[in-house]
């Protein structure tokens, strides 16, 4: 039963992309004003792949420092939250609040706050990945196997020895689940941050384009965000099946 | 104290549930040797998992004086001279099974310093072949079937070699014939180390096949209603177990329950 599962999952999506590339092309080529051409998109990519991987880099830079800065702290909350009831009661009310935020919106205030640099971006993009990363890390670290806790506790494991034996690797698995949701989040943050105030990064290119009325440049920064994102998250993907072998 | 046998000493247990006082033990007084196999018997709701927690020490007593070879259960915790086998096997799915298996190595390692340290820790690989796990050592938990998931928790109490050995019904939820297999490896491993086995379980026929005496428990509050001898000569042997003289043990500890509980729907 190998091959039907193999056309199944090669055959079946190629199929759908290749009616969303025949619908795209209809569209372009009768209502010039709603999608480009593809030939044009990919041909505007090509002809200055510099452009594009300048302000890919700026863009990249924000959000996986902010990813990184935010689930640090989500994951250390997280920690934290497991053996104090009261950090944890104190916690979860400003993380839902911090989660129905529109945090891009915050983007302005941060800018008039630090100034024209990649500072509000990287914020907004650790804002982002927080919420997903300390929701799982949380959940994760405080589920635990009972009956191996009381292995634990019946030969006087200590607290330190009991997160790091039980605890800690019995997370991973959700803390993985949190990296896919945080890394996205913060790719989304960093993007739509840069709408306002810079001129680099991906975000940027799309405001320009729209300022031009360059639809090409436009599907092809949207391309290349949703392309790096993908591989972003492929790339936890292989680090968790890397790590997470059970 | 007596450094040689285990004292249970008018063990009482108070919890609150909803508002309510429930007595989970009351009286509970026993004197178990070194080198026994004790079973703790009875329906549920009759104490018998409760003692064995305190016993532990992973439970506190409301009232009375718990005496593990002149320790009380902080004290043999803390040396690592308890050894705890769950309901379920609760490996670690990250860990080989060899790995599992030594997991009494990697914790608390102070325990073998301090004064007053008796346990000895046994070879794993000596262990998991006794066990029929040998082929098996390097495979994580999830490859393992449930049965060997079983053994290997009992392979990790052994090898962490406590001079206890407390076990809270490890056979409950594997299916009959499985725990027929199992239980006889736990017999012959048993009748090899002779370490003091307390026993928990609900099922008469694995209390008779195991023990060298059977305390029967019955509910409501939950305390110690009978002993019951099994003098069945060792090894026990498929012999011994279809033997007359095991039939009758059988019938004695059941009559001996029905004695002190009627039973309930």
């Amino acid at each position: 039963m190998k091959r039907p599962g193999l056309v199944l999952q090669w055959l079946a999506p190629l199929a759908v992309f290749a009616l969303l590339y025949l619908g795209w092309q209809a569209i372009a080529f009768n209502y010039r004003s709603i999608l480009p051409p593809f030939g044009d998109v990919t041909g505007d990519f090509l002809s200055r792949p510099g452009f594009y991987g300048t302000n890919l880099l700026a863009t990249l830079h924000a959000a996986l420092t902010g990813f990184a800065i935010g689930s640090a702290v989500a994951i250390l909350l997280a920690v934290l939250a497991v053996y104090f009831a009261s950090l944890r009661a104190a916690i979860l009310p400003v993380a839902l609040l911090l989660n129905v935020t529109p945090i891009v919106a915050i983007s302005p205030a941060l800018i008039v706050a630090f100034g024209f640099n990649a500072v509000p971006h990287i914020i907004v993009a650790a804002l982002a990945a927080f919420f997903p990363m300390l929701i799982n890390a949380m959940s994760g670290l405080r589920q635990v196997d009972r009956e191996a806790l009381d292995v634990f506790h019946a030969m006087s494991a200590s607290p330190v020895e009991v997160f790091l034996h039980l605890r800690l690797p019995g997370a991973l698995p959700q803390v993985f689940a949190g990296a896919k949701l945080g890394i996205t989040a913060a790719m989304v943050g960093a993007i739509v941050s840069e709408f306002t105030g810079t001129s680099r990064g991906i975000g940027a290119a799309i405001v320009m384009a729209t300022t031009y009325l360059n639809l090409s440049q436009m599907w092809v920064a949207i391309f290349v965000s949703a392309l790096t994102t993908l591989a972003l998250v492929g790339l936890v993907v292989l680090l968790e099946k890397l790590i997470v072998r059970w | 104290m007596s450094t040689d046998r285990i004292l249970l000493q008018d063990l009482s247990k108070v919890f609150t549930r909803d508002g309510r006082q429930v007595q989970a033990l009351t009286g509970v007084n026993a004197a178990f040797q070194r080198g026994e196999f004790i079973t703790l018997f009875g329906p549920s709701g009759c104490g018998k998992t409760s003692l064995l927690r305190i016993i532990a020490g992973l439970e506190a007593q409301s009232s009375g004086e718990v005496s593990l070879f002149g320790q009380s259960p902080a004290t043999a915790s803390q040396l690592k001279n308890i050894a705890w086998v769950p309901q379920s096997p609760a490996l670690l799915p990250w860990l080989s099974l060899r790995n599992n298996v030594l997991l009494s190595e990697r914790l608390n390692r102070r325990a073998d310093r301090r004064p007053g340290s008796h346990r000895q820790p046994e070879d794993a690989d000596a262990v998991l072949r006794d066990l029929g796990l040998a082929d098996f050592a390097g495979a994580r938990p999830a490859q393992l079937s449930g049965g060997m998931r079983q053994r290997a928790a009992m392979a990790r109490a052994f090898v962490q070699g406590a001079e206890l050995m407390l076990m809270d019904e490890p056979f409950s939820a594997l299916d009959e014939l499985t725990r027929d297999a199992v239980r006889m490896r736990l017999l012959q491993v048993w009748e090899k180390h002779r370490k003091t086995v307390i026993f928990v379980t609900h099922s008469a026929a694995e209390a008779v096949m195991l023990s060298d005496r059977v305390l029967v428990m019955t509910p409501r509050p939950g305390r110690v209603h009978r002993e019951v001898q099994i003098d069945l000569p060792r090894p026990r042997t498929q012999e011994v177990l279809e033997s007359p003289a095991f039939d009758a043990k059988l019938r004695e500890v059941r009559q001996v329950l029905r004695s002190g509980w009627e039973g309930e729907e």
